[in-house]
């Protein structure tokens, strides 16, 4: 998977003011349903909460990767949002969480899920691209270290 | 002592990152140090983001490497969590 083919400028906001989940969720639908009028904001919003309910995707070192199944999208589609102050996120290492990176997945592609996951995991795992992202001052520089 | 056996992936969706942090969870639980190894790539069961790198999916087998002190129940926990589809359903 190419990275540069899930994410977009237009679903990338670079530190938003933030202080609780509940926000940042609703942060993530709205950039979501950006360029795909087809979405449904609530049904994004209802599907990543679902998913969070069963366990926080605080995966560690301030990053999360919400993500939920979407009915009628056909390809797997990222959100990338930072938040100025880390947000208490219920992490594997009860670290809070300032790097959000949403993924929409669509319904019984399991393979294709699993190949997005590794595709984000392997720049996340590179300290020198999450270090740029959080030092990021706008959207476009986030976008360039994910590149 | 040093353990070592194959798992095959049986859950629908392999190992994706829910499952992964359940491995995580338990690896923490451990003093035994637990890797898994999927073809050429491996991962220590401790990092949901080398975990999710390994892109194991249904049917695939890993091999799991445990090494320490506890490393018999360390493998019995992770050989049924896998075997176990991770508590999901399908």
């Amino acid at each position: 998977m190419i990275i540069s083919d899930i994410i977009s400028l237009d679903r990338t906001q670079c530190s938003v003011e933030c202080h609780s989940k509940k926000k940042i969720f609703e942060i993530i639908s709205e950039l979501a349903i950006k360029q795909n009028p087809s979405l449904n904001q609530v049904d994004v919003l209802n599907s990543l909460l679902c998913r969070e309910r069963m366990g926080s995707t605080g995966i560690g070192n301030g990053i999360a990767i919400p993500h939920g199944r979407i009915d009628g999208i056909s390809n797997v589609t990222a959100i990338i949002v930072t938040s100025d102050h880390a947000i208490d996120f219920d992490a594997i290492d009860n670290q809070p969480v300032d790097i959000f990176f949403a993924l929409l997945v669509p319904k019984e592609q399991a393979e294709s899920h699993l190949r997005a996951l590794a595709g984000i995991a392997k720049k996340l795992s590179n300290k020198d691209i999450v270090k740029a992202i959080r030092n990021a001052e706008n959207k476009n520089e986030i976008v360039a270290a994910l590149a | 002592m040093k353990l070592e056996r194959p798992v095959t992936i049986v859950n629908k969706l392999g190992l994706h990152a829910r499952a992964a942090t359940k491995l995580v969870e338990l690896a923490n639980m451990h003093t035994a140090e637990i890797t898994l190894v999927h073809g050429d790539n491996e991962a220590p069961a401790n990092s949901v983001l080398a975990l999710m790198m390994l892109e194991s999916s249904q049917g695939k087998t890993v091999n799991i490497i445990c090494e320490g002190k506890d490393a018999e129940s360390a493998m019995a926990a992770v050989v049924s969590l896998i075997e176990n589809k991770f508590n999901e359903d399908e």
